[in-house]
């Protein structure tokens, strides 16, 4: 009788998360294990898959320089443009956690480009601001200074690239606010009598307090970084010399544009362990330098 | 309670299975479909409503700017009020993406009924039997090609008779030139000129110009370039097999060396200002600051459209002692994908396409020279300025071609890749055109085995 009634609890449960569960089946875990098998074929997208073993593997790993190029152009991206993103949406972060009058509005604000950052739009004004006659080489014309096109450079392209990404800090900045909102004021208050700086402040109490939410960020916007894709696809496409080939610009290109799916779902698998081999060591570092409450002063 | 989980877990597990066999019914979707439209000969069939008096709808894909999409919309609805029982759904974008899309609907079995078809993608999409043979329906007189020279077909038709595609219109390489700017300085490029002529002239005008002036405007074509410059040399860039290439590493050299020399003596605008133009969508010999620019002849109706100064079609250069290199094409062709159970509706679109004469007044001949005689013939009294010039061009390139290439093997996409990577490095200086030419021999030699 208990049992029953159990039975039909748990069907019940079933059926209301229904939509998410054929959701997840159908388009998440289906498309992963059909992956994972085509990474082993020669899938062309149009005709059927033959078996090929590690084929697509070997020859990523040994035999494709644009693998290399598109695995190194990534990780300088990544190890760049995340610890400058989140330098920034701390920043802000502290600005708008004076509790000044507007600071909610100014929040919003700082928030949008984050919204609108993967858009055509967006990637067309910065095409335009670091074009050949865009607003970048005025300002640097009038200072008396040579201009160039910084899209169009191999030198300066993926730079441009994360400048825009730098500048959608928004998600990081509204965790930090969170954060910083966190922190008890006592402590503040305490080191204040015992005439604490402001740098003193922030080196001390600050960041330490801070350190889970940093951790989270870090990882989040590492991750991130590794699939970054719409910026570069709309602005560049990969070039100049394919100086701003990122990963995930170079498996669409071999997957939809090559036809060829198999080499592609292998690109995929090895990215996947190249971002699960980086997350685990920031994990494993964690307990080096983030500081949870409930461990007390250690 | 240890019941229901393991209740739950076998649940699971059996929901897994479920979802591989699934997938993997999924995937042998295509082995099954594949060849039943017999391509041996047999007469067109209709897996749909056959019914004549039904009504049918067919998906027409094609790609372009706007102004070709306004024109062919328009178009559209001129077909669907002489076939009121078949209605058209389209599907238009960009050249950008086009194919990505079309690819994908091809894995989901899912093409359209009409697809719009490019030279370099025919190989790809028969040699998988995506589209049908068009023979069928020419011979029951669905497709009227009465009109129509072989000249314009030609390609379109494989070794053993297989119709792949109708070419909707025809073009061939040229370079289109600033009339304006070449009469200031008083230079004619006579048609046998040679790149020397050329380049001579470009730096006759760079040097007395305080403007700035890029010369030749590569416009992204260099491999289209290459292809008239290896026939020049009586080579080809694919082999007559499509596994290799066709021509001599010295070949691709000396031609490399061209364009390096072009850019660094500054009659070939830098490669970032050249994708800054295409890119924003503007046109250096349509404002003056390039003399001319190379291009497909159909392209100067929208060149034509947005530049205030005098435009016009001239041949390719000449390569001294080389041979004729150019050659007439369908600039864009339509076929029927093997997806389609409208197939006699298709044709009945196509067929509208190639002899219509009011809808190819409303076209405008953007898609290239109307392929149809009498259509032709009807609009070279009507058309003007840009138009008439690519009527005009057509018929001056003809005593300058000689026989087509092969169509490019599937891979040519990558390999067009390839060749723009390395381009790329050269017109930056960054490698020497030796090392250029063993780079892109070596990578298109993997591509295409």
């Amino acid at each position: 009788m208990e049992r029953k009634k159990a039975l039909k609890e748990s069907l019940t449960g079933y059926a209301i998360i229904s939509p998410w569960l054929i959701g997840f089946f159908f388009l998440i875990l289906g498309p992963i294990v059909a992956s994972f098998y085509l990474s082993f074929t020669d899938y062309d997208l149009l005709s059927s898959p033959n078996w090929i073993g590690f084929d697509n593997y070997i020859n990523i790993l040994t035999n494709d320089p644009r693998f290399r190029q598109s695995l190194t152009v990534t990780l300088i991206f990544v190890f760049v443009s995340t610890p400058l993103k989140l330098i920034f949406a701390l920043a802000l972060a502290m600005l708008f956690n004076t509790g000044r009058k507007g600071t909610g509005f100014f929040t919003t604000i700082y928030y949008i480009p984050s919204i609108i950052g993967g858009s055509v739009a967006i990637a067309v004004v910065w095409r335009i601001i670091f074009g050949r006659n865009g607003a970048i080489n005025d300002i640097l014309t009038t200072l008396g200074l040579e201009g160039m096109n910084w899209i169009g450079n191999p030198d300066t392209a993926l730079t441009v690239l994360i400048l825009l990404v730098v500048w959608q800090f928004g998600s990081p900045m509204i965790i930090f606010l969170a954060g910083l909102r966190q922190i008890p004021t006592e402590l503040y208050e305490a080191a204040s009598v015992d005439g604490a700086n402001k740098l003193q402040t922030f080196f001390k109490i600050t960041i330490p307090m801070l350190t889970p939410v940093i951790f989270f960020n870090l990882i989040m916007q590492t991750i991130g970084g590794f699939m970054i894709f719409t910026q570069a696809y709309l602005i560049t496409q990969g070039g100049p010399m394919d100086s701003t080939l990122f990963y995930a610009l170079y498996l669409y290109e071999t997957a939809f544009e090559y036809l060829r799916m198999g080499y592609a779902s292998a690109m995929a698998w090895i990215l996947l362990l190249i971002i699960a081999a980086i997350t685990l060591l920031l994990f494993k570092s964690s307990s080096r330098w983030v500081f949870y409450e409930s461990e007390g002063g250690r | 309670m240890k019941d229901t989980s393991q209740k739950r877990w076998l649940m699971s597990m059996l929901l897994i299975g479920l979802m591989i066999v699934v997938t993997a019914c999924a995937g042998n979707d295509n082995t099954t479909s594949n060849g039943s439209n017999g391509d041996d000969g047999t007469s067109p069939s209709n897996n749909g409503q056959t019914d004549s008096d039904g009504d049918v709808t067919i998906r027409v894909a094609w790609w372009g700017g706007q102004e070709r999409h306004d024109m062919t919309l328009e178009a559209i609805d001129l077909f669907e009020e002489e076939y009121p029982h078949i209605t058209v759904e389209p599907e238009y974008t960009g050249w950008d993406g086009y194919w990505e899309r079309l690819s994908t609907q091809a894995a989901g079995n899912n093409l359209p009924d009409v697809i719009n078809m490019d030279n370099s993608r025919l190989m790809e999409y028969s040699s998988r039997d995506l589209i049908v043979d068009l023979q069928p329906f020419v011979d029951e007189g669905l497709i009227n090609l009465d009109d129509v020279d072989e000249v314009y077909q030609d390609l379109n038709v494989t070794e053993d008779g297989f119709v792949m595609a109708i070419s909707i219109g025809a073009n061939a390489l040229g370079i289109i030139e600033n009339r304006e700017v070449l009469n200031e300085y008083g230079i004619e490029l006579e048609p046998g000129y040679t790149y020397d002529d050329l380049i001579h002239a470009l730096e006759d005008i760079q040097s007395a110009t305080d403007d700035e002036f890029f010369g030749f405007d590569l416009a992204n074509s260099e491999f289209e370039m290459f292809f008239v410059y290896a026939r020049q040399n009586g080579q080809s860039v694919f082999n007559e097999t499509g596994d290799g290439l066709g021509f001599e590493e010295d070949v691709l050299v000396d031609f490399f060396d061209l364009i390096q020399t072009m850019v660094n003596n500054h009659v070939a605008p830098p490669h970032d200002v050249m994708m800054d133009y295409i890119d924003g969508g503007d046109s250096m010999v349509g404002e003056g600051s390039a003399a001319a620019s190379m291009a497909a002849s159909n392209q100067i109706i929208g060149q034509q459209q947005s530049s205030e100064m005098d435009l016009g079609l001239n041949l390719m250069p000449h390569l001294e002692g080389g041979e004729y290199g150019n050659w007439i094409r369908p600039s864009m062709s339509f076929s029927i994908s093997a997806h389609s159970e409208q197939q006699e509706a298709a044709a009945a679109f196509i067929d509208f396409f190639t002899n219509n004469i009011e809808a190819n007044e409303i076209l405008q001949a953007d898609r290239g020279v109307p392929v149809s005689s009498v259509v032709r013939d009807h609009l070279s009294d009507i058309v003007d300025g840009a138009t008439a010039e690519t009527f005009e061009f057509l018929e001056l390139v003809e005593g300058y071609t000689s026989p087509a290439d092969p169509l490019s093997p599937p891979g040519e996409s990558e390999v067009r890749g390839s060749f723009q990577r390395v381009v790329e490095a050269l017109k930056y200086d960054q490698v020497t055109p030796e090392e250029a030419a063993q780079q892109f021999i070596q990578e298109a030699g993997a591509i295409l085995q």
